[in-house]
C-alpha cells in the first residue's frame, strides 16, 4: 500500500519523542453540527501531557470527555484550537495522515471493546503490527508476548464473540499495545465489566504504566480514576479542574489525602 | 499491505457463504457471456468454425477427368494441394422427389484437409462398400439419416442403392438448398457402380493458399484457369468449375438476425444485472460492517486503504468466478461439434483465445467498478464507532399513529414505521430486487414468444403447415386430391417470384396468394388485408427496402409485366428477411402475366400434425405429388430456450444474493430494537414478525415494481427486435396471468421465508445483550452473549 510505513522503517516505531511533553492542546474546541443545531461538545481546552504520566479524565455524562478522547486521537477532526503530540502540529492534518499518525504512535481502547468480529484473537492483535510493516513472523511474536502476560495465551484462536467481557477488553488491551504506542487512550475501559474483571484490567494498566507507558483515560469511576497521576475534570466541555494525587505518606495523625489544587 | 491481507483473507473467511454466493454469480454471468457469444458466432458464421475445424480448402477446382493437377504444386500463392477425389453427378430419388447429388468417392481414412467432420454415425468403413456418409444438411432437408436405405440414379438411369451409415459436416460447400448439388461421400467401388463411364465423371483438387484475401484468391483461380484452359491448350477446357471460400461463406452466412438479436439480448442483461447485483452485494457488506470499517480506521487503516481493500477483494472473487465461469463453460461445450437439439445446421465450436480474454477481463473491470461505489462510501465512514443512526424522526409518524388507532396489528405498524426513512438501505433493497425481477420477466417473456411460435404458426403468418407443388401431376387432379383430404381445413394456390427492387439495388420476393376475394390469411398487424386486385400488403422488410409506408402505391415489374399496387397493410414475415410483398393472383392475371407452376399452401384441420397430413397426401398421390413441411423459425430458435433457462437461472441467483443481502442489512438496523421490543410486552412472536414485516415490504416493491417494469419493457423490446430483423413488430406474445401469478407468489414467498429463517436466528440471542451494547449489535449467533451478570 503506498501510504503504508516507509520502507526502512523500523517496527516497532521509536517511542521516545523529541520533548518531554508528550501532548499539547490550546484553546481546543470541537462543535457538532447537526440539521441546523450545532452542539459545543468542548469549549477550549488547554492540556498538556508529560511522557509518562497517565492521567484520567472525569466528569457527568454529556461533558464532552469522550468527545475530547476522540479528538486527541484523530478520529474526529477538531473544530479550531492546536493540539501538539510528540513536538508536531497535529491538529490540522488530513485523515490518511492521522491514520499513519494512529498506527504508529496511538492506541485505542473503547468502552464496548470493538474486537474486529471476522477475526480471531489473534489476528486481531496481530493486525496493528502487520499495519505498522512488521513482518509476520514479527508481529506473532509480539502477539505472543502480549497475549501470555495478559493470561489469554489459549484464546488465541477464539472468536471474539466467544470470550467474557473481562477477556475481551484485555484483548483489546493486548491490541492497543502492540506497536508499543506512544500514548494509550482509553475511553471508559471498565463500563461495562463487572468488579473482579475491572480489577484485572486496571492492574493490567498499572503494570503498563509501570513501564513507563503514557496513559489518557476517561472514566466516570472514581476508583478507575484515582489510580492516576493526576485528574482532570470536564465540565459542560472546558476543564473544571486539573489536578495531581498526591499520596501523602501514612503519618501519626491518620489518612489524608491532600488534592494540590491548580488555578 | 500485509495489514490488508491479513484482514481481508479474514474477512472472506469469515464470510464463506457470501463470498461464495459473489463467486457463483461471476461464474454465471461469464458463462452466460461466453455461451452466448459462441451461439452469436455460431449462428451468424457458421462457416468460420466449420472451416477451422474442418482444415478447409480455400479453393475447390473440379477438372475434367484424367487432368494432369501436379502442376498445381508449384504455384505461386499456393500452400498445399489435397489428393485428387474422383466425383459424379447423380440424382437421389425418393418417389416423386428427385435432389441432384455429387457423389464424392473418399477412403476409410479421411482425407487431411478439407476433413469431413462426421455428427452421427461413423465415417466410410472397409467393412461396409456400400455404405455411404451424407452432408448434414443436404441430410436434413431430403429427411435422410443414419441407417436409411437410399436410391441413388445415375446419369443412364441405373438405380443403385446404398445405406446411409453417417452424417458430416463440410466447409466445401454451402447449405443445401441453397446449394446444390447434395453431397454424398461414397467408396471408389460405389462411385464406379454408380457412374462406370470415367468420362462423365470429374477430379477435384483442394488447395490451400498461402494468402486467402479475396484479391489472393483470385489471382491464384486467375492463373489456375489460365494454365489449364488457356488458349494454347488443344484439348476443351480442362477445369469445369472452381468455388471459392468466401462463395461458401456467402451461402452459409444466416438470414435469421433474429436470431442473433435475442442472443445478442442476453449477452447485455447479462452485463447489466450483474454490475448490480455485485454492487449491491458489496453496499450492503459495507453497510453491515460499518463498525469493523470505523474501528479499522481506528486503528489506523488510511480511507483510500480502506476503499483499495474492498475493491481488491471483490475484484479478486470477481476473478476467480470468471475464471470458474469460463472454464465451466468450455467444458460444457467442448463435444467435438454441439449441436443445437433440433437438428440446425449451425456450427458450435469453442471461442477463439482471444475473444475468451475480452469476456474474461471485460467480467473483471466490471466487477471491479461495480465495487467502486460502495467501497468510495466505506472510505468515508468516520472512525468513531458511532452508534446506529436513529430515524428523522422521532416520533411516531402521523400514519403510524393512525395506523395503531385503527388497531392495525402492532408488529405491522411498528416494521413499516421507518422502513423507508433509511433511503439508503432502502433503496438498495427495491433495486437490488427490481433489476433482476425485470430481466427474469423479459427472459419469461421472450419464452413465451418463442413457444407461441411454435404453439400458434399463424400468429407469425404461417397458418399453412404443408406446402404441395404439382410434381407429375396436373393442376385440376392436384387440386382434387387435396380437396379431398380430409385433415386439410383450407387450401390457397400461390405462386412467388424473386423481383428487382427498383434501382436494381437488390431483389425482393413478390407472393401471389389465395385469390383477392379469398386471400390466404396472413397475419395483419397495421391496416388491413387486401380485398381487391390491385391491393397488397407487404412485410417489415420490404417497406424498409423501399422506404415506405402502409398506404403507399408502388408498381413493380413482375416477370416483365408492372403492376400497380396499393400497400393496405403490414405483416409478419418470418421467412427472407421480411423482404416480401403478398397480393392475390388475380392481380397477376388482371395485369396480364401468366402465374406459372402454381404451389399449394394448405391449412391443415386443428390438431393434425403437419407430418401425418404428408404423409396420407404422398400415400393419395402415389408419391406423384411433392409435399413440403413449411419450416418454422421458432425450430432454430431451440437454443435461445436453453439460453433463456440459464439466464433466468443465474438472475435468480443474482436476486437471493440480494435479497439476503437486503435481509441482512434490515436485520442489522433492527436487531437491537429486540430487546427494547420485548421488553414493552411484545411477545416473542410480534418481535419476529415486527423484523419480517421490515424487509418484507422493501422487497416486495422491489417484486412489484420490477415486474411490472418487466411487463412493460419486454413487448417493446421484442417488437423492436423483430421490426429491426425485418419480420416486423407485433411478434411478442405477452405472459399469461398465471405465470405473472406464479413468478409474484415464487419471489414474494422466497423473500418472506429468507427474512424469517435469519430474524428466528436474530430474536434467540438474549434480550438483554441488546440492552447492555446498543452501539455495537452482536452479529446473530446460536450461543448466547458472554455477558451475564449473576
Amino acid at each position: 500500500m503506498s501510504r503504508a510505513a516507509p520502507k526502512g522503517s523500523p517496527w516497532p516505531p521509536e517511542r521516545s519523542a523529541d520533548s518531554p511533553v508528550l501532548l499539547k492542546t490550546s484553546g481546543l474546541v470541537k462543535v457538532y453540527r447537526a440539521d441546523g443545531v450545532s452542539v459545543e461538545a468542548v469549549r477550549g481546552v488547554d492540556l498538556e501531557l508529560a511522557v509518562g504520566e497517565f492521567v484520567a479524565i472525569m466528569g457527568p455524562s454529556g461533558s464532552g470527555k469522550s468527545t475530547l478522547l476522540h479528538v486527541l486521537g484523530g478520529l474526529e477532526p477538531a473544530t479550531s484550537g492546536e493540539l501538539w503530540l510528540r513536538g508536531q502540529r497535529v491538529d490540522g492534518l488530513s485523515t490518511s495522515a492521522w491514520a499513519l499518525l494512529r498506527r504508529r504512535h496511538i492506541g485505542f481502547v473503547f468502552q464496548f471493546f470493538n474486537l474486529l468480529s471476522s477475526m480471531t484473537v489473534a489476528d486481531n492483535v496481530e493486525l496493528p503490527a502487520l499495519l505498522a510493516g512488521a513482518t509476520p513472523r514479527q508481529a506473532r511474536k509480539r502477539r505472543e508476548e502480549l497475549l501470555s502476560e495478559l493470561g489469554l495465551t489459549d484464546k488465541a484462536g477464539a472468536a471474539p464473540a466467544r470470550l467474557s467481557g473481562g477477556e475481551q477488553q484485555r484483548v483489546a488491551l493486548a491490541r492497543a499495545l502492540a506497536n508499543e504506542p506512544s500514548l494509550l487512550l482509553a475511553d471508559e475501559p471498565t463500563g461495562n465489566l463487572d468488579s473482579s474483571n475491572t480489577r484485572d484490567v486496571l492492574r493490567l494498566l498499572r503494570r503498563t504504566h509501570d513501564r513507563g507507558q503514557t496513559i489518557l483515560l476517561v472514566t466516570h469511576d472514581a476508583r478507575v480514576a484515582s489510580m492516576a497521576d493526576r485528574v482532570i475534570n470536564l465540565f459542560d466541555g472546558m476543564v473544571a479542574d486539573d489536578a495531581k494525587i498526591v499520596p501523602i505518606p501514612r503519618g501519626l495523625n491518620g489518612v489524608r489525602d491532600v488534592l494540590e489544587l491548580r488555578g | 499491505m500485509r495489514g490488508t491481507l491479513r484482514w481481508a483473507r479474514a474477512d472472506l473467511r469469515s464470510r464463506r457463504g457470501q463470498a461464495l454466493l459473489t463467486v457463483a454469480v461471476v461464474a454465471g454471468v461469464a458463462a452466460a457471456l461466453f455461451l452466448a457469444t459462441m451461439l452469436l458466432q455460431g449462428t451468424l458464421n457458421p462457416w468460420q468454425q466449420l472451416f477451422a475445424r474442418t482444415h478447409g480448402a480455400d479453393v475447390l477446382v473440379y477438372f475434367q477427368d484424367r487432368t494432369d493437377t501436379s502442376e498445381l504444386h508449384s504455384l505461386p500463392g499456393v500452400q498445399a494441394v489435397s489428393q485428387p477425389y474422383q466425383a459424379a453427378s447423380a440424382t437421389l430419388a425418393q418417389g416423386a422427389q428427385k435432389s441432384p447429388v455429387e457423389l464424392r468417392s473418399m477412403t476409410p481414412v479421411p482425407p487431411a484437409m478439407s476433413t469431413p467432420l462426421v455428427v452421427a454415425g461413423s465415417w466410410l468403413r472397409a467393412s461396409a462398400p456400400a455404405g455411404v456418409v451424407v452432408e448434414a444438411s443436404f441430410a436434413q432437408a431430403v429427411h435422410v439419416g443414419v441407417g436409411d436405405q437410399i436410391v441413388v440414379d445415375g446419369i443412364d438411369g441405373t438405380m443403385t442403392s446404398m445405406r446411409v451409415i453417417g452424417i458430416a459436416d463440410t466447409a466445401d460447400q454451402g447449405f443445401y438448398p441453397q446449394w446444390t448439388p447434395g453431397l454424398i461421400w461414397v467408396q471408389h467401388g460405389l462411385l464406379v457402380k454408380v457412374e462406370p463411364n470415367p468420362g462423365e465423371t470429374q477430379e477435384i483438387v483442394g488447395l490451400r493458399l498461402t494468402d486467402s484475401s479475396a484479391v489472393a484468391t483470385g489471382q491464384v483461380v486467375q492463373t489456375i484457369w489460365n494454365l489449364y484452359n488457356g488458349p494454347d491448350q488443344n484439348s476443351s477446357s480442362a477445369v469445369e468449375r472452381y468455388s471459392t471460400w468466401q462463395q461458401v461463406q456467402n451461402s452459409m452466412a444466416s438470414n435469421d438476425r433474429l436470431l442473433g438479436l435475442l442472443l445478442a439480448l442476453f449477452g447485455i442483461i447479462a452485463l447489466v444485472a450483474a454490475p448490480c447485483a455485485i454492487a449491491n452485494v458489496t453496499a450492503g457488506r459495507v453497510l453491515v460492517q460499518r463498525q469493523d470499517i470505523a474501528m479499522l480506521k481506528a486503528l489506523g487503516f488510511t480511507p483510500g486503504q480502506v476503499v483499495r481493500m474492498l475493491v481488491a477483494e471483490q475484484t479478486a472473487l470477481g476473478a476467480a468466478g470468471t475464471v470458474l465461469g469460463l472454464a465451466a463453460a468450455r467444458i460444457m461445450t467442448s463435444p467435438a461439434f454441439v449441436r443445437p437439439p433440433d437438428g440446425t445446421p449451425v456450427g458450435l465450436a469453442p471461442l477463439s483465445g482471444s475473444w475468451v480474454a475480452v469476456i474474461g477481463v471485460g467480467t473483471v473491470l466490471t466487477v471491479a467498478l461495480a465495487t467502486i461505489v460502495p467501497a468510495w462510501y466505506a472510505g468515508r465512514v468516520s472512525p468513531v464507532a458511532a452508534v446506529q443512526p436513529s430515524p428523522p424522526h422521532g416520533h411516531l409518524s402521523r400514519m403510524a399513529r393512525l395506523g395503531l388507532l385503527v388497531r392495525l396489528p402492532a408488529p405491522l405498524v411498528l416494521g413499516a414505521r421507518d422502513c423507508l426513512s433509511r433511503r439508503l438501505p432502502a433503496a438498495l433493497t427495491v433495486f437490488g430486487l427490481a433489476v433482476p425481477m425485470v430481466m427474469i420477466t423479459i427472459a419469461l417473456t421472450c419464452w413465451s414468444t418463442v413457444d407461441g411460435f411454435t404453439r400458434d404458426p399463424g400468429r407469425i403468418g404461417l397458418a399453412a403447415a404443408v406446402t404441395v407443388s404439382q410434381g407429375g401431376l396436373d393442376n385440376k387432379q392436384a387440386v382434387a386430391l387435396i380437396s379431398h383430404d380430409n385433415q386439410v381445413q383450407a387450401y390457397y394456390p400461390g405462386t412467388s417470384f424473386d423481383t428487382l427492387l427498383p434501382g436494381d439495388n437488390g431483389t425482393f420476393t413478390a407472393r401471389a396468394m389465395g385469390y383477392s376475394w379469398r386471400p390466404y390469411p396472413f397475419q395483419v398487424v397495421q391496416g388491413r388485408l387486401f380485398h381487391a386486385p390491385n391491393e397488397a400488403v407487404a412485410g417489415q422488410g420490404f417497406l424498409d427496402l423501399m422506404h415506405i409506408g402502409v398506404g403507399a402505391w408502388i408498381s413493380p415489374t413482375i416477370e416483365g409485366v408492372p403492376v400497380i399496387l396499393h400497400i393496405v397493410g403490414r405483416t409478419i414475415e418470418p421467412g427472407n428477411n421480411g423482404d416480401v410483398l403478398d397480393f392475390g393472383l388475380d392481380a397477376l392475371s388482371d395485369a396480364g402475366a401468366a402465374p406459372g407452376q402454381l404451389v399449394y399452401s394448405l391449412v391443415l384441420k386443428p390438431g393434425v400434425p403437419p407430418a401425418a397430413a404428408r404423409a396420407s397426401l404422398l400415400a393419395a398421390s402415389q408419391n406423384q405429388l411433392d409435399v413440403q413441411v413449411v419450416g418454422n423459425p421458432a425450430d432454430g430458435l431451440g437454443v435461445v430456450r436453453a439460453v433463456i433457462a440459464v439466464a433466468v437461472i443465474v438472475l435468480a441467483v443474482i436476486a437471493l444474493a440480494n435479497l439476503l443481502t437486503a435481509t441482512a442489512i434490515g436485520l442489522r438496523d433492527h436487531v437491537h430494537e429486540v430487546g427494547v421490543l420485548k421488553a414493552l410486552g411484545l411477545t416473542p412472536r410480534q418481535v419476529m414478525a415486527t423484523l419480517v414485516v421490515n424487509t418484507a415490504i422493501l422487497t416486495t416493491i422491489g417484486v412489484a415494481i420490477g415486474t411490472a417494469a418487466g411487463l412493460v419493457i419486454a413487448p417493446r423490446l421484442i417488437n423492436m427486435q423483430g421490426q429491426t430483423s425485418g419480420i416486423g413488430a407485433g411478434i411478442s406474445d405477452g405472459l399469461p396471468a398465471t405465470t405473472i401469478a406464479e413468478v409474484l407468489a415464487v419471489a414474494l414467498a422466497t423473500a418472506a421465508a429468507t427474512a424469517l429463517f435469519l430474524a428466528r436466528r436474530t430474536t434467540r440471542i438474549a434480550d438483554s445483550a441488546h440492552l447492555r451494547s446498543p452501539g455495537r449489535p452482536s452479529r446473530p449467533q446460536p450461543r448466547s452473549s458472554p455477558l451475564r451478570i449473576p
